[in-house]
């Protein structure tokens, strides 16, 4: 049963079409790729699903129901969770912080028992701190617990903004370029991590990724997208073998590499 | 995940105060004596610094946490203050009930501007609340039936069964009291649910909502709560001016103290509760002490401002941030911390009593 | 069509009110579009040109002495606090710029309540002739047409001067696009000196040109309301910018004449509206900010720039 699909969705900037009635369908527990040249629509279909920009047309479903009126927050609520392809993180925050914040759908307790430290506040807080723990164990950021986000390498960065987005405990995860910018020792660890994340919690991955090797490896199904439209719909093996791909995708790349 | 964490048995004696406990209580009895060394003009002057604490956290709310500018602040404290009056004044009201009326009496204002604040950016809302304190000046400062009209109310001080405020000393007490449980509650608030959204919401609107944060409700929190803390600074204005003169809370003079605020609050240090106590003290202390001696008076003005620009230049976090590098010094290197920390603290104390004695 | 009289008079006011109001809304717009600064200081440093002139004047000195020594002095300030302060602040962080502007605002306001000497009015001479013209059943004071015609005179003097000079063509660049400005090999630092220079005069102008009129042949007077950080007119000057998206000069300057015509018309209002002049600024204001009229007249980048 898919617990994503977008329906006909159309988005146009200032007239040029960046995606055009594309239909995608997640299951649940999958992990699906997003293939495509520069410029392809892909990040702009996450910020659609994500209710960062508004489609033209076009439905959003998730868990079978449709959430085009939902505005971000609340998709996230619903248990849509996203990093963006360059990370945004809370720059003043440390680690610690930053992931403490993320905890915020998880925390039940007012702000006036937080003022006034009631019971309440105390255990929220406690569960709250014990949760960013573990996840600070299970990312391998325990040793940067009190920098801040600019003291830290760029891969690590990443890390941090995969874990927040995990603190969520998002049903469907998008994940846009997580291994652009990173090391290759770090890429190679992120596709096990990713298939671990999917084991543990079930959570379904949507993957935009130009690391070939990444993306092939880990994903079970794969759209391939050009001008804003599904050229192809396969199995990782199927879409690299699809003559349109060819084409279009690997076809220019490897004439932007000759260039 | 290598290393196993190993539980360290805590002391579970039962305590009902932990010696840091004991210690901090100590620390404020000690500091909240401090006026004691200049007599009752020390009472007198620290009656205002606390009020202004106490108005200045709601600018710690806003600005300091959300992110969010407003030259209104000082009318939220008029119509905390008004509302007080009528209260005490015109209704017999007892002050323990008009405090909190007075905190109530802030919302329909404050939510109105935060419900415009989420649609803008910054700098629109710094203009924005600008003209709203305007309209506050000619609509609500300008109600004759609720402000008392131009005279204003006559508000007494208040009365606790045997405990009576009426002396410089005992309302002094009362101020300390409540403006040390306000910046003890607004820095609890830092860890709340709400207060990390606000803290998230300043830092990086796009990532706060990303991670589930309503924007538009963490707005409206900020400003309701920080319309609220500044209408029970307005309450203890009242008492402590013994008037309400509506026309101190209109343009432009509103507009200024607003500003005023801000300073104080920046100079104190905006990211945390107790910068906007220690602003207030230093601010206010600065301005009495000056005041005794003509010829530097007339700089209290200049002086401040120029602190509070190059505060923003320099250290943004105010004297909190300036504590804190001290206090790094003094861990890492105690014979250089210590003596500087002590020389700074002796001299101001120094210099303010020897402009007293003088003056 | 034929005005009644008590409309051809308040009208006649507004146009004033107004022409002082696009004085000050173009300086406003100017720094703002070229150094993405918005300047809560800019009616304090226009009232330092006022505090100068009234000392001088004191002194002996004559009015057109003061006129040509106190807007030269009120642009060194804008300058100076360019130069010394807001180039030297990282323009990320809005929040910390807005309270720069608001702290060089008090700095300059108590710096003219000590010149003062904390005097609760300090008494101003004309410099412009003032004398009532009755024309028909209208009586017009000389120190209106003048003012009106002063500020149109300047304003399109300018904006042509903004147009057509190499120089006025660099600024607009900068105004533009910093960036594309800079690689361009404009000297930034100093276009943005130039627009705080021109802007800060433009305050000090519109401020010299009311002040010391208000009150007839009398002359004018600075009062502790005019002494305060943000002053009495800077509210109606940030909406008459606002019509213009805070980018756009000669909207800005067609936004003080709205402002001005507004404020004075509602004299003729009954009781108790008649008395909300702020109120109607204000309701004229939030309408305008929340029509976000900057999408009107800048594109989406251009804003990013200003805000980066």
């Amino acid at each position: 049963m898919p617990i994503l699909r977008t329906r006909d969705i159309s988005k146009s900037f200032g007239g040029v079409t960046a995606l055009h009635e594309v239909d995608i369908s997640v299951d649940e527990g999958e992990i699906v790729g997003l293939l495509g040249p520069n410029g392809a629509g892909k990040s702009t279909l996450f910020n659609v699903i994500s209710g960062f920009l508004k489609p033209e047309t076009g439905r959003i479903l998730f868990m079978e129901e449709e959430i085009n009126h939902l505005l971000p927050y609340e998709r996230v609520a619903a248990g849509l969770g996203r990093t963006f392809q360059h990370v945004r993180l809370f720059k003043n925050m440390t680690v610690y912080e930053n992931l403490l914040v993320a905890q915020h759908r998880h925390l039940t307790s007012g702000s006036f028992a937080a003022m006034l430290r009631l019971p309440s506040w105390k255990r929220d807080e406690k569960d709250a701190r014990e949760r960013v723990d573990a996840i600070l164990e299970q990312v391998n950021l325990a040793p940067w617990r009190e920098a801040l986000p600019t003291e830290l390498s760029y891969g690590t960065t990443r890390f941090l903004e995969l874990a927040c987005v995990l603190s969520l405990q998002p049903k469907v995860l998008l994940l846009d370029e997580p291994a652009s910018g990173i090391q290759q020792k770090e890429v190679e660890a992120l596709g096990p991590m990713l298939k671990r994340i999917r084991d543990e919690n079930g959570t379904s991955i949507v993957l935009i990724e130009h690391d070939m090797g990444l993306l092939l490896g880990v994903s079970e199904r794969i759209y391939a997208l050009d001008f804003g439209k599904v050229i192809a719909e396969g199995t990782p093996d199927e879409v690299v073998h699809d003559d349109q791909v060819l084409e279009s995708y690997l076809g220019r790349t490897r004439r932007e590499s000759v260039a | 995940m290598n290393t196993a964490v190993i539980e360290t048995p805590r002391t579970a004696t039962p305590k009902i105060l932990t010696r840091g406990q004991v210690i901090g209580l100590l620390v404020l009895v000690l500091v909240g004596s401090i006026p004691a060394l200049f007599g009752n003009f020390g009472f007198f002057v620290g009656q205002y610094a606390l009020v202004y604490a106490m108005i200045g956290l709601s600018v710690t709310v806003l600005t300091g946490y959300a992110g969010l500018i407003s030259v209104m602040q000082y009318s939220f404290a008029g119509i905390g203050a008004v509302v007080t009056g009528l209260a005490m004044a015109s209704w017999g009201w007892p002050f323990w009930f008009a405090v909190p009326l007075a905190a109530v009496a802030t919302l329909p204002v404050s939510l109105v501007v935060g419900v415009v604040s989420v649609r803008l950016k910054r700098l629109y809302l710094a203009i924005a609340t600008l003209t709203f304190a305007n309209v506050l000046g000619e609509t609500f400062f300008k109600w004759e039936r609720v402000t008392g009209g131009g005279a204003g109310w006559l508000v007494q001080k208040p009365k606790l069964g045997p405990l009576s405020f009426t002396t410089d000393f005992s309302f002094y007490v009362l101020c300390f009291v409540v403006a040390v449980l306000m910046v003890w509650m607004i820095e609890g608030l830092r860890t709340s649910r709400m207060g990390r959204a606000m803290l998230a919401v300043r830092d990086n609107e796009l990532e706060a909502q990303a991670i589930g944060i309503n924007v538009y409700k963490t707005k409206l929190a900020a400003f309701a709560i920080s319309g609220m803390i500044a209408g029970v600074g307005g309450a203890f204005l009242a008492v402590l001016l013994s008037s309400v003169t509506p026309t101190a809370f209109q343009s432009p003079l509103a507009e200024a103290t607003s500003i005023l605020l801000l300073t104080l609050v920046v100079i104190g240090g905006i990211n945390r509760s107790i910068g906007a106590f220690i602003g207030a003290v230093t601010l206010v202390v600065q301005q009495q002490v000056f005041a005794g001696a003509d010829f530097f008076y007339v700089f209290v003005g200049v002086y401040s401002a120029l602190l509070l620009i190059l505060f923003l230049m320099f250290r943004p976090g105010g004297i909190v941030q300036v504590a804190k590098i001290q206090w790094g010094l003094i861990r890492t290197r105690p014979l250089v911390g210590i003596p500087i920390a002590l020389g700074v603290v002796g001299l101001n104390i120094g210099i303010a009593y020897l402009f007293l004695r003088l003056s | 069509m034929i005005l009644s009289a008590p409309v051809a008079q308040v009208t006649s006011f507004g146009l004033a009110a107004g022409a002082v109001f696009g004085l000050l809304a173009l300086g406003l717009v100017l720094i703002y579009r070229t150094t993405g600064i918005m300047n809560f200081a800019h009616w304090a440093i226009g009232l330092m040109s006022a505090v100068t002139y009234a000392l001088l004047t004191a002194h002996g000195a004559p009015p057109w002495v003061g006129i040509a020594l106190s807007i030269p002095f009120a642009i060194a300030l804008g300058v100076l606090a360019y130069r010394l302060v807001f180039r030297r602040i990282s323009r990320s962080n809005q929040v910390i710029v807005i309270l720069v502007s608001l702290g060089i605002a008090q700095l300059y306001s108590s710096l003219a309540t000590m010149v003062l000497g904390f005097q609760e009015f300090t008494p101003l001479e004309p410099w412009l002739p003032v004398r009532d013209l009755t024309i028909g059943s209208i009586t017009v004071r000389t120190t209106e047409i003048i003012t009106v015609a002063i500020a149109i005179g300047v304003a399109f003097g300018f904006l042509v001067w903004f147009r057509v000079s190499r120089t006025g063509r660099a600024l607009r660049a900068v105004a533009q696009n910093r960036e594309a400005a800079m690689l361009a090999g404009i000297d930034d630092i100093r276009y943005s000196s130039l627009a705080w220079g021109i802007g800060s005069g433009l305050a000090a102008l519109a401020v010299l040109l009311v002040m010391p009129h208000v009150g007839g042949e009398r002359g004018g007077l600075i009062t502790t309301f005019d002494t305060t950080p943000l002053g009495t007119l800077l509210i109606p000057a940030f909406g008459a910018a606002l019509l213009g998206g805070l980018v756009h000069l000669p909207m800005a300057l067609a936004g003080g004449f709205l402002f001005g015509l507004t404020r004075e018309l509602l004299v003729l209002a009954p009781a108790p509206w008649n008395e909300m002049r702020g109120t109607a600024a204000a309701v004229l204001i939030v309408f305008l900010l929340l029509l976000r009229t900057e999408r009107f007249f800048a594109t989406k980048q251009e804003l990013e720039a200003l805000e980066a």
